[in-house]
């Protein structure tokens, strides 16, 4: 028994490591002096230097930023009036519905980018944000959509009953009752569509138009033109800490909804 | 007793697909009174209600509160309160701020939506827990909250689906007795929907039998339960009740297969059932003054506390006895004694078949 416990611990130890270490590396050689990415010569913050003092980085966190607002605050209206729709009515062709919104979700993204931008050109649509959020909203409200629908699927209605009995109209009863009782289920939706959109890199690149980045796109262009530097690395635990900070914050709001 | 009607209802029909959920169903109920629809479950007593409220639409017949034809009004412009079966508490509300809620609707001044919370909290007895989550307070509070909450707007109805149902025992039969005080007290008609009769026998004014989406007797709870008008609402009510089939031969006779019985007279005629209520049932060696009487074989005694429940054979026909204030032991019939048991013609009621 004592044996098998330790052969866990270890095995543990190990899926966890090869997971995180390239991170780790990374996030390690970001603090490195030398500019060579193979060996740690001195601890230092020159790349971070580098990066903060770099426009093009602010311009694309910036960009990241409300694309990302703008995504969620759409995925989380459709995602939230799709999820009201399964969950409170019958209709035909609800579960044809059902299964197509599960689809962003099992398709590769790389088929959903190059689809998005044939049709874009096919269309005639000129690129830029406009395309990207689009984009980025096409699949969050598939994740929206399964969040809220979970969460709605044991809602009480009688609340909302008993809030008409009081007097209030559908509308009254829908801000004052309804949003927030769903409110802790909107936060983690709409958290996770946030992360989701600042992280996605495929579809932004086939869907952006000249001139428009986000910053996983710069990351990514500056690989692409410069390989692997300490700068790239800066750039990238740049990035990645502010993608932890918004998951962290999601994990805590949905362990609060468990409760 | 008052004579105006604070709702009434006209042949309403509520159908859900192939099935008859209300079963033009017709009601005049009137000014304060505490008035119960009981019956079991699924036989369309909770969506009675919600016609009443407007939660559901019938498809046939009229909704009038106070005189008023309220069948196409909206819910929330029917001036009701309602009680639900779970509570449906706003969970993200304090105790004030559910109350206050339906004041709040009505654009009452804050002044006096504080005024009234206070009085109404000071009505459900629940001062002092203004500021406490709902879900901090026990079953027997929320219960009072749910019942300010709906009372504080001041409706012209109260409905009320099953509030006890969740309580425990000791709690539910607390709040019976507080129920029918606050309505004394706020002087308002509550509808009370139940499928227990205890509760409904307890509080109610008058009390309207449902079965299969149909009214099978409105009265108070002496007629219903000594008085019932078939034989659904005869072994609905109360605990057991004795069913024997006969004919009724003269006004009181009526022909079984026990012999002529004699009962109160009614001018029901044909295929009847005579209805004797277990407590009416004299038990012992001889009996005088009854006139019916019959004898059998003792087949099970059951101690119940106050009163002991025989089962009697009588030719193939069992008899329910209730024997109260049994405190001499030494009287007590034994399984397989032969007894005679008997009642008085005033005792055994003709019900039509």
């Amino acid at each position: 028994m004592k044996g098998t416990n330790l052969f866990l611990k270890i095995f543990t130890i190990l899926v966890f490591l090869f997971l995180y270490s390239p991170i780790i590396v990374m996030v390690v050689f970001s603090f490195n002096e030398s500019k060579s990415i193979g060996v740690f010569t001195n601890f230092s913050l020159r790349w971070y230097e580098k990066v903060i003092n770099n426009p093009e980085v602010w311009k694309a966190l910036f960009n990241s930023f409300w694309v990302g607002a703008v995504v969620t605050i759409v995925s989380l209206i459709l995602g939230l009036m799709m999820a009201m729709a399964v969950t409170r009515y019958n209709f035909s062709g609800k579960s044809i519905l059902e299964s197509l919104i599960l689809i962003p979700v099992i398709i590769p993204e790389i088929a959903e980018a190059l689809s998005l931008l044939i049709m874009y050109i096919f269309l005639n649509i000129p690129l830029g944000p406009v395309t990207v959020i689009i984009g980025h909203v096409a699949f969050c409200i598939s994740y929206v959509t399964i969040v809220m629908r979970a969460r709605m699927a044991g809602y009480d209605r009688s609340i909302e009953e008993a809030a008409r009995t009081l007097g209030a109209n559908e509308f009254q009863t829908f801000f004052k009752i309804t949003l927030p009782t769903l409110y802790p289920a909107i936060l983690a939706a709409g958290l996770l569509a946030f992360t989701l959109s600042f992280d996605d890199l495929i579809k932004t690149l086939f869907t952006t138009g000249p001139g428009f980045k986000t910053l996983p796109l710069v990351v990514w262009s500056s690989a692409a033109r410069g390989g692997v530097s300490p700068e790239l690395n800066s750039l990238s635990s740049f990035a990645l800490s502010i993608s932890f900070l918004f998951a962290v914050f999601r994990l805590r709001v949905e362990r609060r909804l468990e409760r | 007793m008052s004579d105006v009607f604070s709702v009434e209802l006209e042949n309403i029909v509520k159908r859900f697909g192939n099935v008859v959920a209300v079963d033009h169903v017709n009601l005049k109920i009137r000014e304060n009174e505490f008035f119960s629809l009981l019956g079991p479950s699924g036989c369309g007593k909770t969506t009675t209600l919600r016609i009443i409220a407007g939660l559901e639409e019938p498809d046939e017949g009229v909704v009038r509160i106070y005189g008023e034809d309220v069948t196409d009004v909206p819910t929330h412009k029917r001036n009701i309160g309602m009680v639900f079966q779970h509570l449906a508490l706003f969970p993200h509300m304090n105790v004030f701020e559910n109350i206050a809620f339906g004041l709040k609707m009505r654009k009452v001044q804050k002044e006096e939506i504080k005024k009234r919370v206070k009085e109404i909290l000071e009505i459900v007895k629940l001062e002092g827990l203004e500021y406490r989550r709902v879900n901090q307070l026990s079953g027997g509070q929320q219960q009072r909250v749910a019942l300010a909450r709906a009372l504080v707007i001041e409706p012209e109805v109260l409905l009320l689906d099953e509030p006890l149902g969740a309580l425990d025992l000791k709690i539910r039969q607390h709040m019976m007795v507080e129920l029918k005080n606050i309505q004394r007290k706020v002087k308002t008609t509550f509808i009370y929907v139940t499928h227990d009769q205890t509760e409904a026998m307890t509080m109610s004014d008058r009390i309207a039998i449902m079965k299969d989406g149909k009214i099978q007797q409105v009265g108070t709870p002496l007629e219903i339960y000594y008085r019932p008008s078939n034989t659904f609402v005869a072994s609905f009510i109360g605990e057991a009740v004795n069913l024997i089939e006969g004919e009724v031969v003269e006004n009181g006779l009526v022909d079984t297969s026990l012999g002529t019985i004699h009962c109160a007279g009614s001018l029901t005629k044909g295929r009847v059932a005579v209805m004797v209520r277990p407590e009416m049932v004299e038990i012992g060696d001889k009996l005088y003054n009854v006139d019916n009487l019959f004898r059998g074989t003792v087949q099970s005694i059951i101690f119940k506390g106050s009163y002991i429940e025989y089962r009697v054979d009588v030719e193939g026909n069992t008899f329910v006895i209730h024997k109260h204030g049994s405190a001499e032991l030494g009287r007590l019939h034994h399984l397989g004694d032969i007894v005679e048991i008997g009642w008085k013609k005033n005792s055994s009621i003709i019900i039509p078949i």
